[in-house]
């Protein structure tokens, strides 16, 4: 759909077309996206497990408001002070002080999904800008920036932020987005900038060009929705290296201490040495997280197919 | 192109890499708040030997001389003196990175050698029972949680059944042992070395088995596969002769591609396991403070991940003579 499809409709409506004429288009476009979407058993399982983790994003409010002893940070049972099984209490069990994992394990929902769409929004930004800028503007820029990509495309992120930790203490969470996002761009960017080097020289961008359309007129009115598609293509995947790294992050002790997130959660098991005895507490975090990436890889997997004809044909 | 200037090419390219994360590297430490020149000497030394080791790293000097001392100490392999073990860094790296070297390239090997065979016949049996159990579990292995994972194993493999031994790279005693063979400290090792092993190809190989069954898929509909059929050749030798070949060439890239999520990984592994190698002296030493260490185990790394990406570019040259335009 993002070339083959029918590029040219919105391109060649004069540009003070009234706005709900190219809403409907982007419903329609939708919609049959959706129809294909619908038929593909990956994505529909990919889409029920995200919708029970937004569910649990959302219940993560719940449990402080029921007892102050089921927040997840600081609430502490009075009369449990170790790592106690699953009781009708505390439907998953205690943490070494008392705290109640489940309600540890929603607001980890909550976290995960935080950390994975806001980083995978500021990478697709940045990769999408920069990728067309690259492919649009050609030459030395080009050369620059996809030279720039390459060199931190082979950092292993991970040992970066790690590193950085070191130097600069204790990171907030907002800054371990950013560092996640600004480390993942370079893939977007390439994937981008190629789409828009074949459409660079399309009959409708040259006519724009002729019409005295800006560069950056031509940039944001004409290439961006047409590479739009494939930038939330890769937004799903950027959300499941995103939520990875955070939580292989607090894994390894250098999250953001204010937050309990599924890594933490983990960290927490391992280096207090409960990982033999209570499997109640080392279970459900990591079924979490590959959970989750599991549910954002499929779901992109099957916006894959519906973005490319060629797939949908061969999976039949 | 021939295949040696493709090499000398990408070789330049790389040293330029290597050179730009050194050079960052020097400005967030110069950067980063705090005393430089705390970061580089160990506060508990005596002041003689501080100062000693201050000119040899040229730290009283102003900026731009001490970058200029960082690259020549690079280059002669002298990266300051740990806070934690009190040695020359790069002895306790040298000392790390073949164990790092063995984890690493057996698991890269491993998985995709069984990806690549996986994946064959997954695409071969399209359709059928097999691909798809296949396929599921190849994607239910690549978004497993790595750490997650090797706890997993230690908690089943080495606590519950007991068939392997929970941490470490080697035991003791076996080495100690004069009369023990060279063979008997092999079996040790990979006894050792059997649950990170498994663990990092059971994540890795995933993916590679995704990439081959695609492009075995697109392969198959070749006219030279056509051409296979009708000359009569067995089905076995079209697949595995004909077909596989060619469809394994994007697997390589895409080693060459996840080199710095494998990293990660190993990082990771290693540090569960209290395997010694450099991506857990990495951890260790910053959960440690301990700077001198951190910057030289960052820039190995570096240089481990470097090099592993020329080896696949040299070896998709080799294997795809198109690559080298």
């Amino acid at each position: 759909m993002s070339d083959t499809a029918s590029p040219a409709p919105i391109q060649d409506q004069p540009p003070d077309l009234p706005a709900g004429k190219h809403r409907f288009h982007w419903v329609e476009r939708f919609a049959d996206g959706w129809a294909v979407y619908r038929k593909n058993i990956i994505g529909r399982i990919g889409l029920a497990l995200l919708a029970l983790f937004a569910l649990m994003a959302v219940a993560s409010f719940i449990p402080q408001l029921v007892d102050p002893m089921y927040h997840p940070m600081t609430g502490v049972d009075p009369y449990i002070s170790h790592s106690t099984g699953p009781s009708l209490r505390h439907w998953l069990g205690t943490d070494y002080i008392g705290r109640d994992i489940f309600s540890q394990l929603l607001a980890g929902a909550r976290i995960a999904f935080m950390v994975g769409i806001s980083s995978a929004l500021i990478s697709i930004l940045f990769g999408t800008t920069i990728g067309m800028v690259a492919g649009y503007a050609g030459r030395h820029t080009d050369l620059v920036l996809m030279r720039l990509a390459d060199m931190i495309m082979v950092m292993p992120t991970l040992l970066v932020v790690l590193i950085l930790s070191a130097l600069f203490g204790q990171l907030n969470i907002w800054v371990i987005v950013l560092m996640i996002a600004l480390f993942r761009w370079p893939g977007v960017a390439r994937v981008i900038r190629s789409q828009t080097l074949s459409l660079r020289h399309r009959p409708f961008i040259e006519a724009a060009r002729v019409a005295g359309a800006s560069h950056l007129r031509i940039l944001f009115r004409h290439i961006l929705p047409n590479v739009m598609p494939l930038a939330l293509l890769y937004m799903s995947f950027r959300v499941t290296s995103a939520i990875i790294i955070e939580a292989a992050l607090a894994f390894l002790g250098f999250g953001d201490p204010g937050t309990v997130s599924w890594g933490m959660m983990l960290q927490w098991v391992w280096k207090t040495g409960h990982m033999f005895q209570a499997s109640y507490w080392l279970l459900p975090p990591g079924i979490c997280i590959s959970l989750i990436t599991m549910a954002f890889y499929m779901t992109g997997r099957a916006m894959d197919d519906v973005l490319d004809p060629r797939l949908r044909k061969e999976e039949t | 192109m021939g295949l040696r200037p493709f090499v000398i090419r990408r070789c330049i390219e790389i040293a330029v890499i290597f050179f730009v994360i050194m050079t960052v590297l020097f400005v967030l430490f110069r950067l980063a708040p705090g005393d430089p020149v705390e970061r580089m000497v160990d506060p508990s030394m005596t002041p003689e030997d501080a100062q000693l080791l201050m000119e040899s790293m040229g730290l009283d000097r102003p900026v731009w001389t001490q970058y200029l001392y960082y690259l020549k100490n690079m280059a002669t392999g002298n990266m300051g003196i740990s806070f934690h073990y009190g040695e020359p860094v790069i002895h306790i790296l040298m000392d790390r990175l073949p164990n790092t070297i063995l984890l690493f390239t057996s698991a890269i090997i491993l998985s995709a050698l069984l990806g690549v065979f996986l994946g064959k016949i997954a695409a071969w049996r399209r359709g059928e029972r097999t691909d798809m159990l296949m396929t599921v579990g190849a994607l239910f292995c690549h978004t497993l949680f790595l750490p997650w994972l090797a706890l997993i194993m230690i908690w089943f493999f080495a606590y519950h059944v007991g068939w392997f031994p929970i941490t470490g790279m080697v035991t003791p005693a076996v080495w100690i042992d004069p009369d023990a063979g060279m063979i008997s400290k092999a079996l040790d090792v990979l006894h050792h070395m059997a649950l990170p092993l498994m663990t990092l190809v059971l994540t890795h190989f995933g993916s590679y088995l995704l990439i081959m069954r695609s492009s075995m898929l697109d392969t198959l509909k070749e006219d030279y596969i056509i051409t296979a059929r009708a000359k009569g050749l067995t089905e076995k030798t079209i697949r595995d002769r004909h077909a596989a070949p060619n469809a394994a060439l994007p697997v390589v890239t895409s080693v060459g591609l996840s080199l710095a999520f494998s990293i990660n990984g190993g990082a990771l592994t290693e540090t569960v396991f209290t395997w010694p190698g450099i991506g857990r002296e990495l951890v260790f030493s910053v959960s440690h403070s301990d700077y001198p260490l951190a910057q030289a185990a960052f820039l190995l790394i570096a240089i481990v991940v470097l090099t592993a990406n020329l080896l696949v570019d040299v070896l998709y040259a080799y294997l795809d003579p198109r690559i080298r335009y």
